[in-house]
């Protein structure tokens, strides 16, 4: 029964199912919303979904040079991963999987796509397909400084005396006191969050690493058909897990008692962060040099985590 | 499982790959211009990849110039099929102004079967925008062809 | 019968030595043989102590030639074994036994093997020794008998470039930790007439007096300079890249193990310091340093093996910040690292070597390349050794980096000193530049493009691919089943750390301790985390099945996955603009260079330290000497 259960969760909410159906939704809403910031139709909201599909038609074409193995696995690996890690936030109350140190282990796993990205870039055997993965492991190096500051000023911040790195219990918390962004030392946290979020999604500005012209796409440059498949649906399913995350760690306070409610509020709460943080960014910003967004992570972004860590820890 | 759902797909979603053989850049800013806010080619789906590996239509502008033939092929080669090749412009049609001189091959049909040629020099972004509608709609036919 | 086992493993060590030597010199096979047995013997014996020691929770006294205490004063020679030092001879038996067997593979062909074996028992039995010894001037014979073995067994292949420099540098730099190690061991004699470590733990636990503080501080710097932490790692990294690989495998593994215990052994049992603020702040600086140092040197080095020297160094400042937290957490995240470092580093070292020898020498990361079509084995485990290295689950690393994350985090809230939050940062943050590292060696060794030198590379031998094999299957099964390991294997030499009472009466008769006053420190109980790896892998396979059944099904909805078809070469070459495709491999120093740029000004720094010169080392050891005494005299007096 409880395997049913697991079962349930891992392949449809809110596991494989909600993420894909959801990161694709809030994908097309935002080409829909940057379309109409550039005073333009814009494709349709299905759009990303289209996508899908058609690359699943497409033939894969393995190239001579690449090592077969990793090539097929890497995109495999990636969703897989990315299907596990939504397990670990909680929907407003609602946690699949209860561990005593999510955040810790969240940051293993979203570490892991990155690496996926990497493995299937360097089995390509392409050169610019090496340089993507060294900008990608660049910029993977410099936004988990902040990451890491502000997932251990939301632990004192909850815990108090002691360190608690559970997320379900970091929500209830909220519920209790209100939203840890009402707490006004959390708010550089929370814009150093906001910042780490396209990083990690990888729109510009800091899409430095599939830059499309600059190094024909970088570590997906010889992928095609169902493995760029899935590669491309990660990108998108990094979406709803980075905002689910922020929402939960900043925005969690909200209950209703209904689980059904509570994941639309949460999906819904999700797309504005996604407005505000991939959408709005992507729109008015052109692309960094890696060297500037190195150095952007660990002075600006760093600065402002640690400003917020250090006001947690004395106290405020 | 997903068939008919692919197949529709193939022609809701084409991305283009732009393929410059010794355009003067005239059809190029046309190409470009279909993407900006006036024409808005994206809201048919149509986007622009940076490899050919993850493209559909490959946009092909300029007479095909001698140094630029074996890259062409190449590169229409390594793109998977479903494919479509479009033609942009008189040059890849007949070679236009250049026609007969030493420095260019060809027609591009001898190399390569064009699904769809927009003529003109410059063709009008609409005219390219139909151009590529049709071939999103012949791809969607090749996909139907490659169940068999 | 079982008392007599710990120096039965030791002298049938050096009598295999001995043995090798006399017979062994000519006739591969004999001298292979000898190895052999004189190892699988050895660590039968040294494992056959597991059960009464680790399971059983007893320590094993044994005084040389039956010189009892007289008149409570010990006089004879003791080897006191418990399960620390049971822990860490496991750690460099199974070492040693594994680095043997590749040995047989690597070696051959090389002039001289009969020094070669009997040289590396020599190591092995020092260290063995090192680790079951209760007699502080034995800890300093086998520590000087390490030295030299590891100082011959650097410059062993005298025709590559740079060995013998490597050696004379490791020599200086040991003699010169050696020297302060004597002078601490005179000094505590000189102040306590005994140099038995025991009822040294029972007389100095009252209070240091100034001798007292001199001595420990150069200990603890001795043994700091043996363990390699920064600044007195730079003999290691030149070292490695000139070491044999077998021997690599065995100086990152085990002797830099043999370093850190003895800091445990000093500051836990000896002079039981571990409870004061000041020690564990200065110990975790080192560890924290340490660890930032050897991984930003790592990522600009571009010689395979002295990059893995280099990660070595920050993975020993794992083990000691964690040790220098002074929790029981913090200790067994240490010393449970320091089994995974065995492993995992041994992994990767014995990978350099296959690609070392399958390529005749080449280990500059800018001429390797695309590696992985010729030598399939060893990418897997060389990847399974990235994996572990990094700290994603469920490879061991992870659990280890785990416990120690969780003993960091726990001391900075527990203390609520804003310092220990700075070393979990550091700790998190140098894990990822760790991957970062591996990510470089990945690409430009094992990925990328085969250039022409290396087209006819073919796999490493069986012989050698064996041990890699059986490491790569432990640091999985050690990660996966952290929690038994942890609990079972580890616990027992963390309460042995503790339970100084223990320590003293078994060595020195029941009820010595009391009497002197000695009591045990009172140490919370270690709760090893609730994070079960178990369900990780089955959900993972479970999700991975799922994928392929997806992916590889229905055929007819999908375009095929076309075979690389030899009529149309164009389609799968790599796509270059159209361009043929030419040899352009990115090679290691072109990796990672946004990075590179940004900590110019650091490395400017770093090169000027690291210039090369014995002298400067020298100065750097005494230096960082000299701050640890000052820093002793003036906080813990």
């Amino acid at each position: 029964m409880t395997i049913l259960r697991y079962l349930f969760y891992i392949l449809v909410f809110p596991g494989a199912l909600f993420t894909i159906a959801v990161g694709l939704f809030m994908a097309g809403i935002d080409r829909k919303v940057i379309a109409h910031m550039q005073k333009r139709v814009g494709p349709p909201l299905r759009q990303p979904m289209y996508d899908f599909f058609k690359l699943l038609g497409k033939e894969t074409i393995i190239p001579a040079k690449a090592n077969r193995a990793a090539f097929l696995a890497a995109p495999v690996l990636s969703f897989v991963s990315l299907c596990f890690i939504m397990l670990f936030i909680p929907i407003f109350g609602f946690t699949a999987i209860n561990g005593a140190a999510d955040m810790i282990v969240i940051l293993y796993l979203v570490t892991i796509p990155g690496a996926a990205l990497i493995i299937g870039g360097a089995s390509s055997g392409s050169p610019f397909a090496s340089i993507g993965i060294s900008r990608e492991m660049v910029t993977m190096m410099a936004y988990e400084l902040p990451f890491v500051l502000v997932l251990l000023t939301v632990a004192k911040k909850v815990g108090g005396d002691q360190l608690v790195f559970n997320l379900s219990l970091v929500s209830d918390y909220q519920a209790v006191n209100g939203s840890l962004l009402s707490h006004w030392s959390m708010i550089p946290a929370a814009l150093a969050m906001l910042l780490v979020i396209p990083a990690e999604v990888g729109t510009q500005p800091f899409d430095v690493a599939e830059a499309e012209n600059e190094i024909c796409e970088g570590p997906l440059v010889e992928y095609s058909g169902s493995p760029l498949a899935l590669f491309k649906l990660s990108i998108n399913m990094k979406m709803i897990i980075m905002t689910g995350l922020f929402t939960s760690m900043f925005l969690g306070g909200i209950r209703t008692g209904f689980v059904a409610l509570d994941a639309l509020l949460f999906v819904i709460i999700c797309i504005a962060v996604m407005l505000v943080s991939i959408t709005t960014i992507h729109a008015v910003t052109a692309r960094l040099k890696i060297e500037h967004l190195f150095k952007f992570y660990w002075t600006v972004v760093a600065g402002l985590a640690l400003v917020s860590t250090i006001l947690v820890w004395i106290g405020m | 499982m997903f068939k008919k759902l692919i197949d529709k797909s193939a022609a809701k979603s084409p991305w283009l790959f732009h393929l410059n053989t010794g355009s003067c850049n005239g059809c190029d800013i046309e190409i470009v211009a279909c993407l900006t806010p006036r024409y808005d080619a994206e809201r048919f789906g149509f986007k622009l990849a940076g490899s050919p590996r993850h493209a559909d239509i490959l946009v092909v502008s300029g007479p095909i110039t001698v140094q630029s033939r074996d890259r062409l092929i190449r590169t229409i080669e390594q793109t998977p099929d479903p494919k479509c090749v479009v033609s942009i412009g008189s040059c890849p049609k007949s070679g236009n102004v250049f026609k007969g001189s030493y420095g260019i091959d060809g027609p591009l049909d001898k190399y390569v079967h064009v699904d769809v040629s927009v003529a003109g020099c410059t063709p009008k972004p609409e005219a390219i925008m139909e151009g590529l509608y049709k071939a999103a709609l012949i791809l969607e036919k090749k996909r139907e062809a490659m169940h068999k | 019968m079982i008392q007599h086992f710990p120096v039965l493993a030791v002298m049938g060590m050096f009598l295999g030595a001995f043995l090798i030597e006399i017979f062994g010199s000519k006739n591969a096979a004999v001298r292979n043989a000898i190895s052999f047995i004189t190892f699988t013997v050895v660590a039968g014996l040294v494992y056959a102590l597991v059960k009464p020691i680790i399971i059983d929770g007893g320590v094993i006294a044994y005084w040389m030639g039956n010189w009892e205490p007289v008149a409570g004063y010990a006089i004879g020679i003791g080897y006191e074994v418990d399960a620390l030092g049971l822990v860490f001879a496991i750690i460099a038996i199974t070492a040693f036994w594994i680095s043997n067997l590749y040995s047989f593979g690597y070696m051959k062909g090389e002039h001289h093997l009969g020094h070669y074996y009997t040289l590396f028992m020599m190591l092995c039995g020092s260290i063995l020794g090192f680790c079951m010894t209760g007699d502080l001037f034995n800890m300093y014979i086998m520590v000087e008998i390490m030295t030299f073995s590891a100082v011959a067994l650097t410059g062993f292949i005298t025709e590559k470039d740079g060995a013998l420099e490597a050696a004379l540098k490791y020599l200086v730099l040991c003699s010169l930790g050696s020297g302060f190690i004597l002078t601490g061991i005179a000094l505590i004699y000189l102040q306590c007439h005994t140099l038995n470590i025991a009822q040294l733990a029972s007389m100095l636990s009252g209070g240091l007096t100034p001798t007292t503080l001199l001595a420990f501080a150069l200990t603890v710097a001795g043994f700091g300079v043996k363990s390699f932490m920064v600044p007195f790692h730079t003999p290691l990294a030149d070292a490695h890249a000139v070491a044999p690989s077998p021997i690599s495998m065995v100086l990152s593994g085990v002797v830099t193990k043999a370093g850190v215990y003895g800091m445990i052994r000093c500051i836990y049992i000896m002079f039981r310091a571990m409870d004061l603020t000041q020690m564990q702040i200065i110990i975790t600086a080192f560890g924290a340093v340490t660890m930032f140092v050897g991984v930003s040197m790592a990522l600009a080095q571009h010689d395979f093996k002295r990059l893995l020297a280099f990660h070595s160094i920050s993975q020993v400042g794992y083990i000691i910040t964690a040790a220098g937290l002074g929790t029981a957490l913090g200790l067994t995240g240490g010393i449970f690292h320091a089994m995974n470092h065995m492993l995992f580093k041994g992994l990767l070292f014995l990978a350099a070597g296959a690609v070392l020898h399958q390529t005749g020498g080449v280990t500059n990361l800018d001429k390797l390349g695309g590696l992985s079509k010729r030598m399939p084995h060893t990418t897997v485990c060389f990847l399974f050794g990235a994996a572990a290295i990094s700290g994603l689950p469920p490879f061991n690393g992870f659990a280890s980096k785990w416990l120690i994350y969780q003993a960091a985090y726990t001391k900075a809230a527990e203390t609520g000193n804003f310092y220990y939050l700075i070393i979990t940062i550091t700790a998190l943050v140098v894990s990822v530049m760790t991957l970062a590292s591996f990510v470089k060696i990945a690409q430009a060794v094992f990925f990328g493009q085969l250039s022409e030198e290396n087209k006819d590379v073919k796999e490493a031998p069986a012989i050698m691919l064996v041990p890699m094999y059986i490491l790569a299957a432990l640091c999985l099964l050690t990660g996966i089943f952290y929690r038994p390991i942890a609990a079972d294997f580890i616990l027992p030499a963390v309460r042995s750390a503790v339970d100084v009472v223990k320590y003293i009466d078994v060595m020195m008769g029941e009820g010595y301790a009391a009497a002197a006053g000695v009591y045990n420190m009172a140490v919370s109980n270690v709760m090893v985390s609730s994070w079960s790896p178990i369900v990780y892998l089955i959900l993972f396979v479970t999700v991975f099945i799922a994928a392929f059944i997806v992916i590889l099904g229905s055929k007819s909805d999908r375009g095929a996955t076309v075979e690389v078809d030899p009529k149309n070469a164009m389609k799968h070459s790599n796509f270059f603009s159209g361009e043929e495709a030419v040899y352009s491999h990115v090679g290691g120093s072109d990796m990672l260079w946004g990075y590179k740029y940004d900590f110019k000004p650091y490395y400017r720094v770093m090169e000027e330290l690291h210039s090369g010169r014995v002298t400067d080392y020298c100065n750097m050891v005494v230096i960082a000497t000299a701050i640890i005494v000052v820093f002793m005299f003036m906080f813990m007096r």
